[in-house]
């Protein structure tokens, strides 16, 4: 059984006005039950002695009437079972805060955005603090409480100029208490995103084609994430992804080498232990190019046949825990920005990431908000961004130089169920489809 | 407390007993339960019980918002202070007017609530699934399942206001959706998306979707590549609803085009796209996706026309960006949850349909491509979309010559909805609400390497 208490604090201001304060509490419990390899999940929100009790009876029919239409009979590798408590390392713990004060921030912020040129158009500009409290308990004995803390804020601005727009995004924040607003203040993430949107109001499209580029960094988590890692979460693997049977196989360039972590200090995806109750660990996907391993649950370590890794997660209590991501990352080698820019001599430099997608045969896709022409190895014009796809292997295979900038940023991920990961990675040389004018 | 209604109208009046002016409670009770595919296989079942509260209070024009996950009068109270509180440190809001005031209500339109769908138990669920996944297995045994979630939701709300807003509603929702993909000698198919959503279970069957889900699959075998050119593309409802209406739905909200942040700010009466396109958003549609006698406000819902025959003709209001603009609310305040503030939404947006049939439509390309998903971004202010082009086939002198891989498709949607050659007759009701047949564009860019 898990239960969870989330308390939420999030400010929103939109072009001078606050749009939203909101304060709230979501709290509720699930159990999850193993009967003869067949699991059943329930969750309430409604926590007294009767609804808890139903719980138990509901995942136990889920559990019994699903299991003869079940082509696998699931089995569990074993988990010592912990006695623990963690929590976040904070300087300041948002609950001993007075969190007004963000509302200040967010304020003189939107107003310097708008300031900053006549064609900053709108803005939307929040921040938020969402303390979570997770227990688990399962039948071995395990009883293990957490509190996890994290303070983010995002900043889009939307520039018009003779009848075009143009929009931007710039985030913020970690595991961390309210010190992460001071240590990377939301007022410069904003004033980058209207910069940019400034810059690229007047501009065309990039022009569609297969080019070689610089991918900054702030892009390259994008890529480890969302090409590669899904790729190896063990019950994507299983399914037949890309990376099946290819442990021990090198599939990128030995410049690449890639990690899942959930140690990773202050990472938006860092905890612990899992929603299973498995400690996590800094877990090596790619090494130097070769396959070394994949992300696993419980269920997919016995399949597998080797220790679970402590990626089984959950949104919420309203979710069962399914293998993802925590702080997923490129490591950086030795090259500078300048340097990687004057390789690529003619292509294009990607900048500032937005959403995208993979299927699990590597096939990728994700947006990108400006791109800067290369040639003869200095920056020229820059024009807007547009949807950039390849398949993963082959751009991680076409890698020619790999930068030490390193950045990490936060993401929420969705996989049937969102969640809060880490991404990150130094800028790249590669070569992919742009999917321009 | 027993009844939601009774948690909204204690939650109001405990707000003014602390001294808000307004106060507005929304209550809402779920039920879902889910079944979800992955990897040819029932990967899990679960059932969700939720209840909550959003509580919005306002003094001296200062809003205050808090919720809780639970409808116990002690947690009531407190989030009844968490809002007060919150008001009272917010900056003055001179634009704000006031909450809705109680009109007239039309009757709840038919089709909104099965009793049959809300008293499924899992057990029915899981077999509805199973029907779904047999189905696929059936058609062909180079298909497997990539994914898919079988969800039943059953929905009942309240809203309680201090000008005397009282009004309950239910729903029922069952969906369906399944990714399969088609394995042939070490080739494997672009990943075939098909759904179902309804709001009763009649007509609704997971049986037909892993039939044309299956089917979808297979056709995407033995793709290749093209070069890049620009030409007609197909798209089918669901990539028209992301591609075209998501960047119209963006440029109709009352509060982008107050904030600058629509392209069609003054444009009402003008020419916006092509004379063919009627667009209406209706809020009392019998069976509608998103259909109810009144909003997440307790606003009365009603018919708007948006587009008529490529005139721009209204917007879509709440009752703030009403009040901002000295009009009336068009009803069309949603909320996801009783978390969350309301905000603008269509309710059912429907694309008024032509007379061709999607073989007719085809016939008529020279050269071109079909998309059957989209896999990218739409910029929803500026219009600019980019991305890969899923579940495509190339198309010349009126033929389906071959599936493709590795090809995108770019341009502007709002350029796009004047270059809309026609409007096929065949039309769906797609995931976000938005009823739409296949539409045929030209002047696309595909991109290939």
């Amino acid at each position: 059984m898990r239960g969870q208490s989330r308390r939420v604090f999030s400010v929103t201001v939109k072009d001078g006005q606050v749009e939203r304060i909101i304060c709230g509490l979501n709290k509720g419990a699930c159990s999850r039950i193993l009967i003869n390899g067949s699991w059943g999940f329930s969750s309430t929100t409604i926590i007294d002695k009767k609804n808890l009790l139903r719980l138990l009876k509901d995942s136990e029919s889920l559990a019994k009437s699903s299991k003869p239409v079940k082509r696998r009979s699931v089995n569990i590798a074993p988990v010592k079972p912990y006695i623990d408590n963690y929590e976040t390392s904070m300087k300041k713990d948002p609950r001993r805060e007075d969190l007004e004060v963000l509302v200040e921030d967010v304020l003189e912020t939107d107003k310097e955005v708008h300031s900053y040129s006549r064609n900053v158009a709108s803005t939307s500009i929040s921040l938020s603090v969402v303390d979570d409290e997770l227990y688990f308990a399962n039948s071995d004995g395990a009883r293990i409480k957490q509190r996890i803390v994290r303070c983010f804020g995002g900043a889009s601005v939307i520039a018009k100029s003779n009848g075009k727009i143009a929009s931007t995004y710039e985030s913020i924040g970690g595991q961390m208490g309210l010190e992460v607003f001071e240590e990377t203040p939301i007022r410069e993430a904003a004033l980058e995103a209207a910069k940019r949107a400034v810059r690229i109001v007047p501009k065309r499209v990039v022009p569609g084609g297969h080019y070689n580029v610089v991918l900054e960094n702030k892009i390259v988590g994008l890529l480890a994430h969302e090409a590669v890692g899904h790729t190896a979460e063990a019950d994507l693997v299983y399914g037949g992804s890309f990376l099946s049977n290819k442990v021990g196989q090198k599939i990128a360039s030995e410049m690449i080498t890639l990690i899942d972590d959930g140690l990773y200090p202050s990472g938006f995806g860092t905890m612990k232990y899992d929603d299973e109750g498995t400690p996590t660990e800094r877990t090596i996907i790619i090494d130097r190019g070769v396959v070394k391993g994949f992300m696993h649950s419980r269920e997919t370590a016995r399949q597998f046949g080797v220790p679970p890794t402590g990626n089984a997660r959950a949104w919420s209590f309203e979710y069962d825990p399914i293998i993802r991501m925590r702080n997923t990352y490129i490591e950086p080698r030795d090259q500078t920005l300048e340097e990687l820019i004057e390789e690529v001599k003619e292509g294009y430099l990607l900048r500032g990431g937005g959403g995208g997608q993979a299927d699990f045969n590597g096939e990728f896709m994700f947006t990108i908000q400006e791109a800067v022409k290369i040639e003869n190895g200095d920056l020229k014009e820059s024009y807007r961004g547009a949807a950039i796809s390849g398949n993963a292997f082959e751009v991680l295979n076409k890698v020619k130089g790999v930068g030490k900038d390193f950045g990490m940023l936060v993401g929420i991920c969705g996989k049937e169920q969102p969640n809060y990961v880490g991404i990150g990675g130094p800028s790249l040389i590669t070569e992919l489809l742009v999917g321009g004018s | 407390m027993t009844s939601l209604i009774e948690a909204a109208e204690f939650a109001v009046k405990e707000s003014q007993k602390l001294g808000a002016d307004e106060a507005e409670g929304f209550a809402q009770k779920q039920r879902v339960t889910e079944i979800l595919l992955e990897r040819g296989e029932i990967q899990s079942e679960r059932t969700k019980t939720q209840q909550g509260i959003g509580i919005r209070v306002i003094k001296d024009r200062k809003l205050g918002f808090a919720f809780a996950s639970t409808l116990n009068r002690r947690f009531v109270k407190k989030t009844c202070r968490d809002a007060f509180k919150i008001a009272s440190v917010s900056p003055e809001n001179s634009d704000w007017v006031s909450l809705p005031l109680p009109k007239k209500v039309p009757p709840v339109p038919k089709g909104l609530y099965d009793e049959e769908l809300a008293n499924l138990s899992p057990n029915d669920v899981l077999s509805m699934a199973i029907e779904g996944y047999d189905a696929v297995k059936k058609v062909d045994p180079r298909v497997s399942i990539d994914d898919g979630k079988l969800s039943v939701f059953s929905t009942e709300v309240a809203i309680s206001n201090s000008h005397g807003i009282s009004l309950q509603g239910r729903g029922t929702a069952a969906s369906f959706f399944l990714v399969c993909i088609a394995k042939e000698g070490g080739e494997t198919s672009s990943f075939a998306y098909e759904y179902e959503v309804s709001r009763t279970l009649r007509n609704f069957s997971t049986e037909k979707v892993g039939e044309l889900a299956a089917k979808k699959a297979l056709m995407s075998l033995g793709a290749r590549r093209i070069e890049s050119f620009k030409g007609e593309v197909l798209l089918s409802p669901d990539v028209a609803a992301e591609v075209l209406f998501g960047p119209v739905i963006s440029s109709v909200n009352a509060d982008n085009v107050q904030r600058g942040r629509s392209l069609w700010a003054d444009k009402i009466g003008e020419t916006v796209s092509n004379h063919v396109l009627t667009v209406i958003d209706d809020g009392l549609l019998p069976y509608g996706l998103g259909s109810s006698s009144f909003d997440a406000e307790g606003v009365p819902s009603q018919k708007t026309i948006l587009i008529d025959n490529g005139t721009l003709k209204n917007f879509l209001y709440d009752s703030y960006t009403a009040n901002k603009s000295n009009t009336e609310s068009t009803g069309n305040a949603a909320r996801s949850s009783y978390s969350s503030l309301p905000s603008i939404s269509i309710s059912n947006l429907l694309i008024e349909p032509g007379t061709k049939s999607l073989e007719d439509l085809i016939s008529e390309i020279d050269r071109g491509i079909i998309i059957n998903r989209f896999s990218g971004n739409v910029a929803a202010e500026s219009g600019e979309f980019s991305g890969v082009a899923k579940q495509a086939s190339y198309v010349e002198n009126g033929e389906i010559k071959f599936p493709l891989r590795e090809t995108m498709i770019s341009g502007n949607a709002f350029e796009s909805l004047r270059k809309i050659v026609e409007i096929g007759r065949d039309r769906r009701a797609t995931m976000m609400s938005i009823y739409t047949p296949p539409i045929l564009v030209k002047d696309i860019n595909i991109i290939a390497k």
